[in-house]
């Protein structure tokens, strides 16, 4: 317990939240941007994104109608797009459960500034990410069958597969994500509904608050309940990432049968999940004016964690490589050479500029706190981390017998349903700023000065 | 090109498009209530489906059309079941299909009344029980929904009977006359009846012209027999007789005449079960590269128009060697290259060596003069009688170019006032040199019998639909003579009339059943009072036993030719004057079958190529060109020109553009329209197969064409394991020390499957020529779909067989190998631990097998398959099928839908079948060549075995304990239960030599 004692102590001393606000600022500040009139921007982007999503309607309709010969799939590359959206938007959803549950365990105070949408983008992403397995198969009508459910024709699903266990992953991680994310909404529900001017709202908030009125007994309710859920969350965040990739390590395809598979997709899962929250913090803090609360202290740690977790991909990037040559399996030094020299070198190249060249920039304390810089890089990440997930499922196009070797190229669908995920994800990310409490009042209140009156002598009334 | 570019490109697009067009036109109006529109036998773009209605309308039409078909004319319910017929149990009928002056035995395997399958008849001497693509493709065109279903007079519906009515009027006018004006073209047969229907013919009409001619026919290897002897004979080869083996451009294993018979004799030779077997041996010389160039132990790859020098060499050669081929007076051999003079010289020893037992094979794409210098060789050889015998053509109308010119010019100079073409599509198919179209334009009264309503009926005063021969009585005389019987399946599905109704007609004025009309030849010669046992005998059989034409002892003298090569003495290409070669298509034929979309996407077995004909060049061509492959390039000769895209095929000789014939129709039907390019154009009546002095140019522009394998290098993977036999016999281990890998060992204990029976298949890739009879034999039995050129070119076939081509050695003048994939049945099948719903999963009997109601559809299972033979329905491919391609489905296996994976299943249907039969029959085991699996049985060369490999005395046992099996990709410990065996070649030291210094590629450098 000492030890925790001492890391609990330290950032007490450090003055995360700048200009000394009072538990009102905060809870001003915040409840404002629910409260206030909907900025006209916030209308055009809405406006774009869910017509965007929206489109994914008649796009999965038609997909559903005619089947998945839309996309560019063929044998051998019977994955695509779809697949490559999907482990890319598990990654995404990577960050935020990390932040609010490990970093929470680690007592890293500083994530209370942005565990709120973090992990609000944990959700949305895996929605994104969900969409793609259910629509991606032949019969889509008869999806259900993965599931276990117990029927009159003594079908059971196969417990070999890891796309079963891909199904239990993600969906055991949804499902603690949603509660963690919900419980830890729940005091400031209650603040919203406590401010609230108007009936309707005051009825809506009043049922998703449950009833919290901030007694003690709550309070410690709330507490206990949370840590449980962090505990629960923290091995699911390593889980989930690795139960993905195991839909290509368990695999004999040469250049998905390797071993540093599991921790090579958890790095990579956080580097773009941050890299992610990066984006859009910059651009919350920047519309919404929270410079205060998200503070450049904030982002530049993200971008230490962009830049240690960038090297631990580059690092997976080149052992790969080594051990292909160490194996002396001449089908899996070809599927790597092929990697880089191949018809998809490009995509190849393309990842490894931007996932391990671009985060080199953060070793420069200028540039860690640039915004501009680190909000190109970020974006980049995201793009190279995309062409990651790409270079992994088109090395399906050479494995190996050379007769059956073809090249893949995407349709218009592919790029659509794409575009459309982009569409949903920003929806429901939008929604969620304009309803929702963006950042955790009661947290942020918890890292004040003020939270802690009687500890190391900062007391200040 | 732009114009012919767009209307080739997307086939499916287009072919909506002219329905369309049609749609505004009186005559579609006329087809909605006649046609059963729709359901081409290729998957449409997704897009234009807008036919539903028409589909059911139809469907509805059609209802009363397909009923149960048996000998009785009229349609009636099984009030009273016909005997022997038992729903579920299908049954065999023997007959034949008519090719060219062949006739190929077939056994046809019905269910109720629909003839669902095509084998050979193992007692058919021209398919000793194989099945060439062609044959068993026939099933489809029998059904094809695109096929001619109305007589029509100037355009307009008619029937048959006013056609009668017609023709009688027409007779009394010609009788009038002897028939002056009046001329019958029909393609060459060679049948009793048909024959003796002719000669009643000229008798009625003495003045009469009767030209049989054909685009693609044996006519140079008659008329050079007929050069040689003077007598129009036809050389049948015994392979398996033969120890040496010279090929000139003969691709007789695949494209010549007798390709399955000689095929399986030529295997024979070399099989090589144990490592001291004897093995054959194959000097190819080509210009293309072939299947029979493929299988070769020393292949020359030179210009075709070389070939004839090359021929001249090797008896030059001989006769320096003391065997005087006698083709010599005073004119000396041309000038050949010190490289082409060594080569005869080897092979020249080696021929001499095993005198009596080798033999010299011309192909028919040479004139006449060279195949007749080959058999002059022979008869030095001491090969006539043994390895090659010469049987007289008899019952047989010979195909005749000459008289074909002839009555072009006599059309066109008016002298034709009736023409009666039948079951030929002379508007289409004719040569550039000569102008049919514009003769026909002169004639009045212009009478087309066909399949289709063709380009040649759009041009006809009168159209009428034929019978398949599927669907009618005839006769016909295989190569060597033996009498065949031909009789249906099913009445004529469209109402059509076989050529033997209307010979008939023409002769007697009467309208006969086609049965009737074969009887009457058969009474006068089948013994008086055994007629009718011996009639159902022959029908049982499908043959007359032992009625091959005995061995002709001709006069092999050489005189004629000797003199006709003084005359017309033999000259070789300039090095760098490029030559143009058409050969028959594989998929097309010589455009009949282009309406037929298993052919169409049956991949060429050299290019890989589906759906297009191509310009082939060699690399090296290409190279100076500055083209590569889809490039399009102009071919321009005799004021023709053509433009198409380029394919580059390693191997292939340079200077030389090799292209396919039977392609670019307009009216093949919905599914052959405006597929590839028609390279008819460039062809001369004189010089047929190969022109010289062809210029090329690229044209600009590309397109695209639908390859079914991307990639011809192996590597340097043992994926086709291959030595030399000599090298073998040494080393018998090595062939399994290919592959290094460390012990197979499994984690866990596995399945032992040491009980019950053990499927298993053994595949001799020495005796593979790749030819794909396998991969339609295997669409035709497991229902696999079509999916159009498009969906081909992503990647989509459906095959669950395919034929793998490989090249290896120096790019400009390589090896090919081919290896048949099916599903390996791996005992520890990768493909099943991956997929969620245990959609695929193993049976007791170590079957992989694929659950088609179970499967969602996730592909988890094709991409973790290292062989790559799962195949995925991405669209619903069999939706759109019309009623009757419907009624072409084996009802034994389940048609699959959209969303699932396929795959092959060793024919289960075939082993439950077999399992049944032996259940019934006092619960005894199977015996071991119970089973055929489909691909096993249309296997020509029987490279493919099939059994029991828990039972060591069956014969996939034995073969999987050869020395030569290997498991392909065996170190990934995924168990197969297909093995390969690998391939020998049987070269010799001298020629090594000569190969060495000069290399594989003749003709002046």
């Amino acid at each position: 317990m000492s030890r925790e004692a001492k890391v609990t102590s330290q950032p007490v001393h450090e003055v995360l939240i700048p200009g000394d606000p009072s538990f009102h600022d905060i809870t001003h500040q915040v409840s404002a941007i629910v409260e206030g009139k909907t900025p006209k921007a916030w209308y055009v982007l809405f406006t774009i994104s869910a017509i965007v999503a929206s489109s994914l309607v008649f796009q999965i309709g038609y997909l559903i109608w005619e089947g998945i010969g839309i996309w560019g799939l063929n044998i051998p590359v019977a994955w695509g797009w779809a697949i490559v959206n999907f482990v890319f938007w598990v990654g995404i959803g990577h960050a935020g459960t990390l932040i609010s549950a490990i970093l929470f365990m680690l007592r890293q105070r500083w994530r209370t500034s942005i565990n709120r949408f973090a992990e609000a983008m944990t959700i949305f992403a895996v929605i994104c990410a969900l969409l793609f397995p259910a629509i991606h198969v032949g019969r889509i009508w008869v999806v259900y069958w993965m599931a276990p459910v117990p029927n009159q024709m003594a079908m059971w699903p196969n417990f070999r597969s890891p796309l079963l266990w891909d199904f239990f992953a993600v969906g055991t991680y949804f499902t603690a994500s949603l509660m963690f994310w919900y419980v830890g909404l729940i005091p400031d529900l209650a603040t919203i509904r406590d401010r609230a001017a108007s009936k309707l709202k005051k009825i809506f908030y009043g049922i998703f608050s449950l009833g919290w009125r901030g007694g003690n007994r709550q309070w410690r309710h709330y507490e206990l309940a949370y840590l449980v859920l962090a505990g629960v969350s923290t091995p699911l965040v390593l889980s989930v990432h690795s139960i993905v990739s195991t839909d290509f390590a368990t695999s004999v395809v040469p250049g998905w049968h390797t071993t540093i598979f599991p921790p090579y997709f958890v790095a990579g899962a956080i580097f773009s999940g941050f890299a992610m929250v990066l984006t859009l913090a910059i651009i919350a803090r920047k519309v919404y004016g929270l410079e205060n609360l998200i503070t450049m202290k904030h982002l530049e740690r993200i971008n230490l964690i962009i830049l240690v977790t960038g090297m631990m991909v580059g690092y997976a990037y080149s052992m790969e490589f080594f051990i292909a040559w160490y194996s002396g399996n001449i089908y899996e030094q070809f599927a790597f050479v092929n990697r880089a020299f191949g018809p998809y070198a490009w995509a190849y190249w393309i990842m490894v500029s931007c996932n391990v060249l671009v985060p080199q920039v953060f070793w420069f304390k200028k540039y860690r706190r640039h915004i501009v810089v680190m909000f190109i890089a970020s974006i980049l990440i995201n793009v190279g981390m995309w062409f990651e997930r790409f270079v992994i499922v088109i090395t399906l196009a050479s494995d190996y017998l050379p007769s059956s070797w073809d090249y893949y190229s995407p349709t218009v669908w592919d790029v659509g349903l794409l575009i459309g995920s982009f569409g949903l994800f920003f929806t429901l990310f939008l929604l969620f700023l304009r309803f929702l409490p963006m950042v955790a009042m009661s947290e942020v209140k918890g890292v004040l000065p003020q939270a802690d009156p009687h500890h190391g002598g900062t007391h200040r009334g | 090109m732009s114009e012919q570019k767009s209307n080739n490109r997307g086939t499916g697009k287009d072919y909506w498009r002219s329905l369309d067009q049609l749609a505004q036109s009186e005559r579609y109006k006329e087809f909605l209530q006649r046609e059963f529109p729709e359901g081409a036998s290729e998957h449409s773009n997704a897009w234009s489906r807008r036919n539903f209605l028409g589909i059911m309308g139809a469907s509805l039409a059609l209802a009363g059309l397909t009923g149960c078909r048996q000998p009785e004319e009229k349609i009636v319910p099984y009030v009273r079941p016909p005997e022997e017929v038992i729903p579920g149990i299908p049954q065999q009928y023997a007959t034949a299909m008519p090719f060219g002056l062949d006739a190929l035995g077939l056994v046809v395997e019905s269910h109720v009344g629909r003839p669902t399958k095509i084998e050979g008849n193992a007692h058919h001497p021209s398919t000793l029980g194989a099945a060439s693509v062609f044959m068993q493709a026939e099933l489809l065109t029998m059904y094809d929904p695109d096929r001619s279903k109305l007589v029509l007079n100037n355009g307009r519906e008619s029937t048959w009977d006013s056609f009668v009515a017609y023709w009688r009027e027409r007779a009394d006018i010609h009788k009038a006359d002897r028939g002056k004006g009046l001329a019958v073209l029909t393609s060459p047969f060679a049948s009793p009846t048909l024959f003796r229907l002719k000669n009643e013919f000229l008798r009625a009409y003495r003045d009469a012209t009767w030209v049989s001619w054909e685009p693609i026919s044996e006519e140079p290897v008659v008329e050079g027999m007929r050069l040689l002897t003077g007598e129009p004979l036809m050389p049948v080869y015994r392979l398996e007789k033969a120890e040496v083996i010279a090929a000139f451009d003969c691709d007789f294993v695949f494209s010549e005449p007798g390709s399955i018979v000689n095929a399986r004799r030529f295997m024979d030779g070399r099989r090589v079960a144990v490592d001291f077997d004897p093995m054959n041996r194959l000097y190819v010389a080509e210009a293309a590269f072939t299947p029979t160039g493929a299988v070769a132990d020393h292949r020359l790859a030179l210009q075709a128009g070389r070939i004839p020098a090359l021929l001249l060499g090797l008896a030059e050669a001989l006769l320096n060697l003391g065997a005087d081929p006698g083709v010599f007076q005073r004119q000396r051999p041309p000038q050949l290259t010190e490289h082409e003079r060594a080569w005869c010289l080897e092979l020249a020893k080696d021929l001499l060596i095993r005198r009596g037992k080798s033999v010299v094979m011309a192909g028919r794409k040479q004139p006449a003069h060279v195949h007749a210098i080959a058999m002059a060789i022979n008869a030095a050889l001491g090969g006539v009688g043994q390895t090659v015998s010469l049987k007289l053509l008899t019952d047989a109308s010979l195909p005749d170019t000459q008289a074909f010119a002839s009555l072009i010019n006599d059309m066109k100079g008016g002298r034709v006032q009736t023409l009666i073409t039948i079951g030929l599509n002379p508007a289409y198919n004719t040569p550039g040199s000569l102008d049919f179209g514009g003769g026909l334009e002169r004639v009045e009264h212009r009478i087309h019998m066909g399949l289709y309503a063709d380009e040649t009926a759009a041009k006809s005063t009168w159209h009428l639909p034929q019978a398949h021969f599927l669907e009618s009585w005839s006769d016909a005389r295989a190569a060597d003579g033996t009498i065949t019987f031909m009789q249906p399946l099913i009445a004529p599905l469209y109402g059509g009339h076989s050529d033997v109704e209307l010979y008939s007609l023409l002769v007697t004025g009467r309208d006969r059943a086609g049965y009737d009309i074969v009887r009457e030849t058969w009474q006068d010669r089948f013994p008086r009072g055994l007629f009718e046992s011996k009639w159902q005998q022959t029908l049982h059989d499908g043959l007359v036993e032992g009625s091959a034409t005995p061995d002709e002892n001709a006069d092999l003298g050489a005189l004629r030719l000797v003199r006709y090569l003084e005359q017309h003495p033999v000259s070789a290409p300039a090095a760098d004057e490029i030559e143009l070669v058409l050969t028959p298509s594989m998929a097309t034929y010589d455009g009949r079958y282009a309406n037929n979309g298993w052919l169409q996407e049956c991949p060429d077995p050299v290019t890989k190529l589906a759906w297009d004909n191509a310009a082939c060049l060699s690399p090296a061509m290409a190279r100076r060109l500055g083209v590569k492959n889809e490039d399009v390039v102009s071919l321009r000769i005799g004021g023709k020109s053509v433009d198409m895209p380029v394919w580059i095929v390693p191997g292939q000789a340079d200077h030389t553009v090799v292209t396919s014939l039977g392609y670019g129709r307009t009216a093949a039907g919905r599914v052959g329209n405006g597929v590839g390019f028609d390279t008819y154009p460039l062809r001369s009546h004189l010089e047929p197969y190969v022109r010289r002095g062809v210029t090329l140019a690229p044209a600009g522009g590309s397109y695209p064409l639908a390859n079914t394998q991307d990639h011809g290098s192996m590597e340097g993977r043992p994926l086709v394991r291959e030595m030399a036999v000599g090298d073998y016999r040494k080393h018998p281990g090595a062939i399994a020390e290919m592959e290094e890998h460390p012990p197979l060992k499994s984690l866990w204990e596995e399945h032992s499957y040491d009980t019950g029976y053990q499927w298993g298949m053994s595949i001799d890739l020495n005796a593979c020529i790749g030819c794909n009879a396998c991969t339609i034999a295997c669409q035709a039995e497991n229902n696999i779909p079509l999916v159009g050129k498009e969906q081909t070119r992503k990647g989509r076939e459906m095959h669950w067989i395919r034929v793998d081509r490989y090249f290896n050695g120096d790019v400009d003048q390589p090896e090919m190998v081919h290896q048949p994939v099916p599903c390996q049945h791996c005992e520890n099948a990768p493909c099943e631990q991956v997929c969620p719903v245990a959609a695929t999963v193993h049976d007791k009997e170590g079957l992989n097998l694929m659950v088609y109601n179970r499967c969602i559809g996730t592909r988890y299972c094709s991409n973790n398959c290292p062989y790559k033979v799962r195949r995925f329905n991405f669209f619903n491919y069999t939706r759109d099928y019309a009623e009757t391609i419907k009624m072409a489905q084996n009802p034994d296996v389940t048609v699959r839908s959209r969303g699932v994976m396929e795959k092959c299943t060793y024919c289960l249907q075939r082993i439950n079948e077999a399992r049944q039969v032996a259940k019934k029959d006092g619960n005894r085991e199977i015996r071991d060549g119970e089973i055929l699996t489909a691909c096993q049985q249309a296997c020509p060369t029987r490279a493919i075995v099939f059994g029991n490999i828990n039972d060591p005395d069956s014969e996939v046992s034995t073969a999987r304990a050869r020395n030569r099996t290997y498991y392909l990709l065996g170190y990934l410990n995924v168990k197969p239960r297909t093995s390969y065996m690998a391939k020998l070649r049987n070269p010799m030291e001298s020629m090594l030599n000569v190969e060495k210094t000069y290399g594989k590629q003749g003709g002046d450098r």
